[in-house]
């Protein structure tokens, strides 16, 4: 039988971290391939360790423990007009805690950055049973050494996060959207290229293929007024620059702008890659769907067979992982960096308990 | 010389005799940073132009236990680069080169000694810049940059070095190489951002040797208003006005009248004669700057402020912008000495920073001059006192200590770009629990077990109290450093 | 930066001075050219300011800084660079000029005395004493650097001498009234120089004075130590040159720098009001034309691309940018190219040819590249040092490039537009 726990208060996480040689630390499991189920894994569940713990909105920050529903953080901060700029990826099922420890911005992300880029603090239960803070609480901070972005991506395998503070931004108040399309995923390319340097400030970037070719949807958001003129500007830009074979505006709607939707196979992963490998990504991964976020900069990829992505992510030296699925092993294709990463294991989780 | 000898020796295979520095004249030269208060002479200093003599040079410090100090361009302002009496200085000034510019992709690959503007320079020619932009970019490293995290006036809305670094390769204290991050704009994406990590690690884990950054496109229009108020308050609370307003801003600054005078002086900016002049610069898309910049004067006007300007071209923009970036250096005709301090306060707490401030120098009768990022609370009081006065470092020091202390009170930090270096060292144990900083020297033994990369620096010095400087340094005390 | 000086130097406040406003920030490292190729800080402003202090201090024998305060170009690109206001060539030169008398090298002997006294203030003396190659032997092993490689510039064949008038009458209206400095070295090297210049000012109404009884301006002797000499050679000038003339005018950009610094020289002296109206009184060519503004009718009957290369005595000594290039802007025709690195130095400098033949090339190779990227039809500059070492840059690589004088420029622009009209 598992061991499970649900600890409310931090130091309850603390014994049960003491207690067990082996604990692994799930929010409300929206990631399933993340959670190993060996059965001698003590299992911390977050989901009750939750809610705002302070936010001041003419301060821009905002600290919530790490098992609090990302939908329920959106909507306090949306009732100030203000949002998490690296666009947490799956709303309405994942917790803060989740989010950050797999670190997985949404399409959003392209604007501003993403999670390592708003993270301003995390307060923590290591491997070692030991509760602190980490990073701090206001937008800038250079004293000590910075372990609140490392966890970003760190799969509670270093320490456990049990609260969170976050810069927040001011969201734009209106948005529309642009869907074009293009024959050859080089034009799409070409497109995104033009963008990158380009004086045009998108909101969101992405590329998915299409019927016959590819789409590529760019995002504005900004003042009412402002936002029409814009639209035009990028739109005759791109129609002279690019030749899209169609420019339209589509209606700008939160579907639309969740990138995981339309993914639907026994996995779905995230590949990191930079826009000019996507076509030795496509020849790598044909058959598979997908959509290339953040103009082309994070690949969502669902699939029938991982060991087949694992293996041609591994031939192109390109890092991924799983989010959902059964899968064995999460991390895909090129091993994360290890040598540096196991001295902070050695001395955050020194027993090796974090799984 | 304890340890010195049989390291000098391994380096004059490793260097030819004018790449290894060993003379009293060339030593001198490389005693400070520009945090001249401290200085201390190394044993020797190197001028590395490979990648491998970085990577030899420190698995020789390692194996001989020499502690070691990368350096930049030296204009750390808390003692960062302070080299270690007897140890080695790793001066990375020659490994000066970009490598690569990526225009499509928005990024460049640079090695340390690379000057921050060097990079906005090459880049330029395709419509792209590198965004962090320290008062000191014209000539601090992106190594440098690194060690800090150094931040600057326009990185309210993209952020500071970390958010720009996407990959890194280093060299460990011990002499272990390592490679992190990508091309992706997402950097590390899987698996823990170790780019976080490093970046602001004082040069305590390692030397970066090779950095690849990302790069934005230039904005199509910039906005520059210059606000000027009768009462530092009043610009303060603009501040919460402009902020509370929704606009985000390229860069939010705020100069007092010492720092004006001394600015003006320098640089002939066209300041109006205030008490305190509020920058607010909007960057963007054209009708989306506009638009906001009508809004922003109508703000300004109702907040107080006696005189607007807007900067008419690019060359006004560019001589305000100089005027506050020279601001710092600019004090140096006012007082023969100060101390830049760097705090951080809750940006809803900036006015009663401010009022607090105010009361602790007509306390400690010492003049301040504030200049600071006050779109995210970042404070720069610049203590003026003339070291040539018995006990006026001293009493300088005591107010430092004093702001510090209030910034860590108010819910702040004791250094938001600049570091600790050496001179916040014994101010950590008031931000940070023992535990915290427990956590922190074991990491610190886990990546250098001997404790060779930039020893001394950054952790308190075990015996020293918080707060309470008072007389000799305790790294003075061990003969370690000097002062006059 | 604190400091705990003990000379007794005449000059050791200004130094004092310049030492305390440096708060080491280091922002100076930027416009460095020895720092640009070198990267140590010995070879950096911030890094000889601390080596002076502690000389000055006393905490370093002299010699073991000398090698770095040597390679100083005194191109003076540190001092607009500096927010804090270093007086830079005030420690500089003073600290030279302190050096030189401590220095262990054998004193000026009789000789060089004797040459000092009686050739340089005679340009017809100068001139043939260089031409006979006498004075590059006779003063060579005793002078130090800087002086040295002034004279070494000089070729081993000169150009015919271009005698000038005494006076030169205005053409047209008359709008003002100068003498001209005709300095030693550049007008035994190239005369031409100040025979454009006369014209050119003369056919812009200006009535041009030229002294006979004038001499070398001197400055370069009080870097030598030799500070007797250097205001003797001045006091001449003062006496020499007509009192009631709007400006004297120099076309050597090293002179009008050098005679900037007698305020340094004349420091104590009975006579410093004196110095002091007299420098205020000299004016690069290019500024005072500038500020009369040129005559038509000038111009080229077809585009010339021309590059100005900054002479660091003109740019960072005399702050003149904007005056020369207003000169060119106001020649029909004449289309003037932005080059990279405009500010640095292009390695002629002080010593620089001579002392450090490594620098001074990677410096010349720079300029030179980035002139020719440009692709000009000709380069123009106010400094008799850059035009020499230009020519030697584009001799080298092949490349056919004129370089002229600005005033040699405005000349060809008359006598074209005469031509063509
Ligand atoms: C006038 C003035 C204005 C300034 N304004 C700002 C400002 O606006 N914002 C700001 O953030 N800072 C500012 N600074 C501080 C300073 O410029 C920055 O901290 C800068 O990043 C230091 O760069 P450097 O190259 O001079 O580094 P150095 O001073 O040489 O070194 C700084 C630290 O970096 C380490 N280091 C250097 N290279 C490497 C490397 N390759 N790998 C690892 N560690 C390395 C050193 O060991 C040292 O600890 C200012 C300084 C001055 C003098
Ligand atoms: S810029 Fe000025 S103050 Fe700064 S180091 Fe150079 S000379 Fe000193
Ligand atoms: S005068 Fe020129 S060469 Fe000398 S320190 Fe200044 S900038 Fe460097």
């Amino acid at each position: 039988m598992t061991t499970q726990s649900k600890p409310r208060a931090v130091a309850e996480l603390q014994d049960f971290v003491r207690g067990n040689t082996l604990v692994h630390a799930r929010g409300n499991g929206s990631k399933s391939a993340l959670h190993p189920a060996a059965a001698d894994i003590a299992i911390a569940d977050l989901s009750l360790m939750r809610g705002i713990v302070e936010y001041q909105p003419a301060e821009f920050t905002l600290s919530a423990r790490a098992g609090s529903p990302i939908a329920e953080l959106k909507a306090a901060l949306a009732a100030e007009g203000q949002y998490l700029p690296f666009d947490p990826l799956l709303p309405e099922r994942a917790t803060i805690g989740g989010t950050v420890a797999a670190n997985l911005s949404g399409s959003r992300r392209y604007r501003y950055g993403g999670l390592r880029d708003f993270i301003l603090g995390a307060s923590v239960v290591d491997g070692g049973g030991r509760a602190y803070t980490v990073g701090g609480k206001v937008v800038k901070n250079a004293a000590g050494f910075d372990l609140s972005k490392f966890l970003v991506g760190s799969l509670g395998q270093y320490a456990i996060m049990t609260e969170l503070t976050f810069k927040v931004f001011p969201d734009a108040p209106h948005f529309s959207s642009l869907r074009l399309r293009y024959q050859t995923l080089d034009a799409a390319l070409a497109a995104i290229f033009f963008l990158n340097q380009s004086i045009f400030e998108l909101d969101a970037l992405d590329l998915l293929p299409a019927a016959d070719g590819w789409s590529l949807l760019a995002r504005l958001g900004g003042g009412a007024d402002a936002l029409p003129p814009r639209l035009e500007r990028i739109r005759a830009a791109l129609q002279s620059e690019t030749a899209p074979q169609a420019a339209e505006e589509v209606a700008d709607t939160a579907r639309l702008w969740q990138p995981l939707r339309q993914l639907d196979a026994a996995f779905v992963a995230k590949v990191v890659l930079p826009p000019k490998r996507i076509p030795a990504l496509e020849r790598g991964i044909s058959g598979c769907q997908r959509r290339y976020s953040c103009g082309g900069n994070i690949a969502w990829v669902a699939t029938e067979d991982i060991a087949a992505l694992d293996r041609a992510l591994a031939a192109l030296g390109l890092a991924g992982l799983c989010l959902q699925g059964d899968c064995e092993k999460p991390l895909l294709g090129k091993a994360p960096e290890s040598i540096l990463s196991a001295r902070v294991k050695a001395a955050l989780d020194p027993d090796g308990k974090l799984v | 010389m304890k340890n010195a000898h049989p390291l000098l020796q391994a380096l004059e295979a490793l260097y030819p005799p004018e790449r290894l520095l060993t003379r009293d004249a060339q030593l001198l030269t490389y005693e400070s940073d520009a945090l001249t208060a401290f200085h201390s002479k190394p044993a020797a200093a190197v001028i590395p132009i490979s990648e491998a003599e970085v990577i030899e040079t420190v698995r020789l410090c390692h194996q001989l236990a020499v502690p070691f100090v990368a350096r930049g361009s030296g204009t750390s302002l808390s003692g960062g680069s302070l080299p270690i009496a007897d140890g080695l200085l790793v001066a990375l000034n020659r490994l000066n080169r970009i490598k690569s510019i990526d225009p499509e992709q928005r990024i460049a690959v640079v090695e340390p000694g690379v000057v921050n503007l060097h990079i906005t320079h090459a880049a330029a020619p395709y419509g792209l810049y590198y965004a962090p932009d320290p008062s000191s970019q014209s000539i601090c490293t992106i190594g440098g940059n690194i060690a800090f995290n150094s931040g600057g006036a326009h990185c309210l809305k993209y952020g500071m070095t970390s958010n720009h670094v996407l990959g890194m390769k280093v060299v460990l204290a011990d002499g272990a190489v390592t490679e992190f991050g990508s091309d992706s704009l997402d950097g590390c994406g899987v698996g823990p951002d170790l780019i976080g990590l490093f970046v602001g690690s004082e040069g305590l884990f390692g030397i970066a040797l090779e950095i690849t950054v990302r790069l934005l496109p230039q904005p199509e229009r910039y906005r520059t208003l210059l606000a000027a108020y009768d009462d530092l308050g009043k610009a303060g609370d603009a501040v919460s006005r402009v902020v509370a307003s929704g606009m985000l801003p390229g860069a939010i600054e705020i100069m007092d009248r010492l720092a004006i005078q001394a600015a003006e002086a320098a640089v002939q900016a066209g300041y109006p004669d205030a008490e305190a002049l509020l920058i607010v610069e909007l960057e963007g898309e054209a009708p989306q700057v506009e638009a906001e910049f009508a809004q922003l004067q109508a703000m300004m006007r109702a907040s107080g402020a006696f005189e607007l300007r807007s900067a008419r071209d690019e060359a006004e923009r560019a001589r305000i912008w100089k005027g506050r970036k020279g601001a710092f250096s600019a004090v140096g005709r006012l007082s023969p000495d100060y101390i830049v301090q760097d705090g951080v306060v809750p940006r809803s707490r900036l006015g009663e920073a401010l009022t607090r401030i105010k009361a602790l120098k007509t306390k400690h009768q010492l003049e301040v001059a504030n200049v600071f990022h006050a779109g995210d609370g970042n404070l720069h009081p610049l203590i003026l006192y003339d070291g040539r006065q018995p006990g006026a470092l001293e009493k300088a020091e005591a107010l430092a200590g004093e702001i510090l202390a209030l910034c860590i009170k108010l819910g702040g930090s004791i250094t938001g770009e600049h570091g600790v270096g050496m001179e916040k060292r014994d101010y950590m144990p008031a931000m940070f629990s023992e535990q915290e900083l427990d956590i922190m020297q074991a990491l610190r033994r886990a990546i250098d077990p001997k404790e060779i990369a930039n020893r001394g620096k950054m952790f308190p010095s075990g015996e020293a109290p918080a707060l309470q400087q008072r007389g000799m340094h305790p790294l003075e005390r061990q003969g370690v450093i000097s002062r006059e | 930066m604190r400091h705990s000086i003990t000379s007794d130097d005449i000059r050791a406040p200004e130094m004092a001075k310049a030492i305390e406003s440096c708060v080491h920030c280091g922002f100076c490292l930027a416009a460095c050219p020895t720092y640009a190729s070198l990267g140590e800080e010995m070879n950096s402003p911030r890094g000889r300011i601390v080596l002076m202090k502690n000389v000055l201090e006393a905490r370093l024998p002299a010699a073991e800084a000398q090698e770095y305060i040597d390679r100083c170009l005194g191109c003076m690109a540190c001092v607009p660079a500096c927010p804090s206001g270093v007086a830079y060539g005030d420690l500089l030169v003073s600290y030279r000029a302190m050096q030189e008398k401590q220095r262990q090298r054998p004193p000026l002997d009789a000789i060089a005395r004797r040459l000092i006294r009686e050739t340089l203030p005679y340009p017809r003396r100068f001139r043939l004493a260089a031409r006979a190659g006498k004075l590059g032997a006779a003063l060579g092993a005793a002078l130090p650097a800087p002086f040295a490689a002034m004279l070494n510039l000089l070729p081993g064949s000169l150009p015919p001498a271009m005698p000038l008038p005494p006076l030169l009458p205005a053409q047209g209206e008359k709008r003002g009234k100068v003498a001209i400095l005709l300095g030693c070295v550049q007008q035994a090297l190239a005369p031409n120089i100040n025979y454009a210049a006369a014209q050119v000012l003369a056919a812009n109404g200006i009535e041009v004075h030229i002294p006979p009884r004038q001499s070398c301006c001197g400055s370069i002797l009080l870097h030598v130590g030799a500070e007797a000499d250097a205001r003797e050679l001045a006091r001449r000038n003062f006496q020499a040159m007509p009192a009631d003339v709007d400006a004297i005018i120099t076309t050597a950009a090293g002179c009008g720098s050098g005679i900037d610094d007698y305020a340094l020289l004349f420091k104590g002296q009975p006579d410093s009001a004196e110095a002091a109206d007299f420098s205020q009184k000299v004016l690069d060519f290019s500024a005072y034309l500038a500020a009369v503004g040129l005559r038509a009718p000038l111009g080229f009957s077809q585009e010339r691309r021309v590059v100005y290369q900054d002479a660091c005595h003109l740019l960072h000594a005399q702050g003149l940018q904007r005056e020369p290039r207003t000169l060119l802007r106001q020649i029909p025709n004449l289309r003037l190219l932005p080059i990279a690195d405009a500010g640095m130095c292009c390695g002629s400098a002080g010593t620089y040819n001579i002392d450090q033949p490594a620098i001074a090339a990677e410096l010349g190779g720079r300029k030179a590249e980035s002139i020719l990227a440009a692709a000009p039809d000709a380069v123009v500059s106010g400094n008799i040092g850059c035009i020499t070492q230009l020519r030697q840059q584009f001799t080298s690589r092949g490349e056919a490039l004129p370089v002229l004088h600005i005033a040699e420029l405005l000349q060809q622009a008359y006598s074209h537009s005469a031509a063509s009209s």
